[in-house]
């Protein structure tokens, strides 16, 4: 384990981490496969404060918030989603634009978790919202660019769940509306058992009880048997999404048993999941509530890719990023002077350059070279190769 | 991919949730409460023996995909999982419970110093019970043997999980109210439940037909 400091040097609190050079190489080669992905459909790139107001509205409750007091003794809260910030920035910015607003990001966000669950409280978030349309093209927009970007990254075997809150709402039509909340705040706990339970208290007949059970554990083909309104808008939204990124075969599969926890969603939903993560790497879905609640109702529909584990199911299952040229580590001879020069002229010719010996290549091949003169190096083995020379094998 | 993962709570529930799942014939001979073995492998399911809460926190996180634990265990956890059936044994229900002879001084207490103290070894239950209830209490949370906090002054009332209520009245202790009831459930991560449909459903569906006939 190397040498002991001789006092303890405090780690950083709970729940946040250092990102180390290697893990952050990677992640920027997450970054940009998938703002280029954002890019190629129109969406622009949005960088909303780290801090947020804490009186505003807020998709989660207030103990999964990171709050403090300002100087000004104002409460604020580090945001725990973009989301909602965006919903703000629409209220204030774009209260009178009429056409689709198309907006992208990559940031972290922060949430409290309870001690011991090995949980994060600093995240990064990727994702876009699409704000405006309404309608089967603009899900299918949403739900295609989440299954091309997760694409881009190199990322394979992922399936994209895709389920409909107004359908589930529509199997439990029979309750008083309050009823209904109730057995919703079951379903959005996952706690199906209470559901039920719930509802046949709140009088549903057996008939509709059956008929909601039997819906709820509908998953591709069995879909198409459930007889609700939405059902066909569900399987038109992945057809249309499918045409727009056909992708591997089947990665969109109809399930109505998707229930997101965040109460705001109110149409298409949808999870990607892949075989090496027990949790979703993404979720979206159309929340048509949320900008309302800022005074602004507009449609509205968007994903957030979870980073951290997109980079997990990514790595577990054999990527690495591609590899950047070779760095060269110029140790100088005895007259700094020609190693100056020799590390200029290898820059000008596209090479990474760095004098010295390097402690932490982050996964670049390093080629140690020590100057003879101003024009020839001395590589590892003994070889003496010339300056351009070493450019052109390098390059 | 790795076999369908199946945690089974040790314990009470353990021998009731071995006959469930030999009656819809899953092979279980080879899992053994009392072995050392702890993860075990029949067919094409694994079994993976756990403490309550761990059964718990190993199917919220994908380490298995299903599970048999008690609704108590996941109220006091607050797992974040799939409920999908009841499979009606197990029951036992979440009581907060006084001195049989002290409910009036103890109201009385409340009254003059605002605050009651509750000892319990459920303090997420217990907590959100009183808040529910507008009820202003102080939590101490114990590890075992709740029921004699009142008798050496520890605390003024307990929350406990009672099944047939004998250990309250041999401690001297009466039910004040009663939070909530409780049977095992079976649970599936909700990830695993969406990929493995066709492995989880017909297993969900015979263990629902068997509850239900019981």
């Amino acid at each position: 384990m190397g040498s002991q400091p001789r006092t303890a040097i405090p780690a950083p609190p709970r729940g946040f981490r250092d990102i180390l050079p290697t893990e952050a190489r990677e992640l920027r080669a997450i970054e940009r496969a998938l703002s280029d992905s954002f890019t190629a459909h129109g969406y622009v790139p949005l960088e909303p404060p780290m801090v947020e107001r804490a009186d505003s509205e807020s998709v989660l409750a207030g103990d999964r918030l990171m709050r403090f007091l300002d100087r000004d003794g104002d409460l604020v809260v580090l945001r725990p989603d973009i989301t909602t910030a965006v919903a703000r920035l629409v209220a204030q910015r774009y209260r009178d634009a009429t056409g689709a607003l198309r907006l992208a990001y990559f940031a972290p966000v922060f949430r409290e978790q309870p001690a011991m669950l090995g949980a994060e409280r600093e995240y990064d978030q990727a994702g876009v919202e699409l704000v405006g349309p309404s309608g089967a093209l603009a899900d299918a927009e949403v739900l295609a660019l989440l299954a091309e970007s997760l694409s881009r990254c190199g990322l394979r075997g992922t399936t994209i769940e895709v389920g409909h809150v107004g359908v589930v709402r529509r199997l439990f039509d029979d309750l008083t509306v309050d009823a209904r909340e109730v057995v919703f705040a079951d379903l959005r706990r996952g706690d199906r058992v209470g559901a039920f339970t719930h509802a046949r208290d709140g009088g549903m007949g057996d008939a509709a009880i059956e008929r909601a059970r039997t819906a709820l554990v509908a998953r591709g083909r069995d879909v198409e048997g459930v007889h609700v309104d939405g059902v066909m808008e569900l399987r038109e939204v992945i057809d249309l999404a499918r045409e727009l990124h056909p992708g591997e075969a089947l990665w969109g599969v109809p399930n109505l048993a998707l229930m997101p926890e965040l109460p705001y969603y109110t149409g298409v939903v949808f999870e990607a999941l892949h075989p090496e993560s027990g949790f979703p790497i993404a979720t979206g879905g159309r929340y048509d509530l949320l900008l309302g609640a800022f005074g602004t109702p507009r449609p509205a529909t968007g994903f957030a890719i979870n980073v951290p584990r997109l980079h997990l199911a990514l790595f577990a299952s054999g990527w690495r990023p591609s590899r950047e040229r070779a760095l060269v580590s110029l140790i100088p001879g005895s007259d700094p002077r020609q190693a100056a020069r020799l590390a200029a002229r290898l820059r000008s010719k596209g090479v990474a350059v760095a004098i010295g010996a390097v402690a932490e290549p982050a996964g670049v091949t390093v080629v140690s070279a020590e100057a003879i003169d101003g024009e020839r190096l001395r590589l590892h083995g003994g070889r003496v190769v010339a300056c351009d020379d070493l450019a052109r094998e390098l390059a | 991919m790795r076999p369908l993962r199946f945690a089974l709570a040790q314990g009470l529930l353990l021998n009731e949730a071995l006959a469930a799942l030999r009656a819809i014939d899953l092979d279980v001979s080879r899992v053994d409460g009392d072995g050392r073995q702890l993860v075990v492998r029949s067919g094409d399911v694994e079994y993976l023996l756990a403490r309550p809460s761990d059964t718990a926190t190993y199917v919220e996180r994908g380490a298995a995909d299903l599970g048999i634990v008690g609704k108590d265990v996941l109220m006091e956890s607050g797992a974040r999982l799939l409920e999908l059936v009841d499979l009606r044994f197990g029951a036992c229900r979440f009581v907060v419970a006084a001195p049989k002879d002290a409910l009036e001084r103890s109201l009385d207490e409340y009254r003059h110093l605002g605050s009651l103290e509750v000892a319990t070894k459920y303090p997420r239950v217990a907590e959100e019970h009183f808040r529910r209830r507008g009820i202003a209490v102080e939590i101490v949370k114990v590890a075992g043997s709740a029921e004699v906090a009142p008798q050496v002054g520890l605390a003024d009332w307990i929350v406990d999980l009672v099944a047939t209520g004998a250990t309250l009245a041999a401690n001297g202790l009466a039910v004040v109210e009663e939070i909530a009831s409780s049977t095992a459930r079976l649970v599936a991560n909700p990830s695993a439940y969406h990929l493995r449909r066709h492995e989880i459903a017909p297993l969900v569906e015979r263990l629902a037909k068997w509850a239900e006939c019981r």
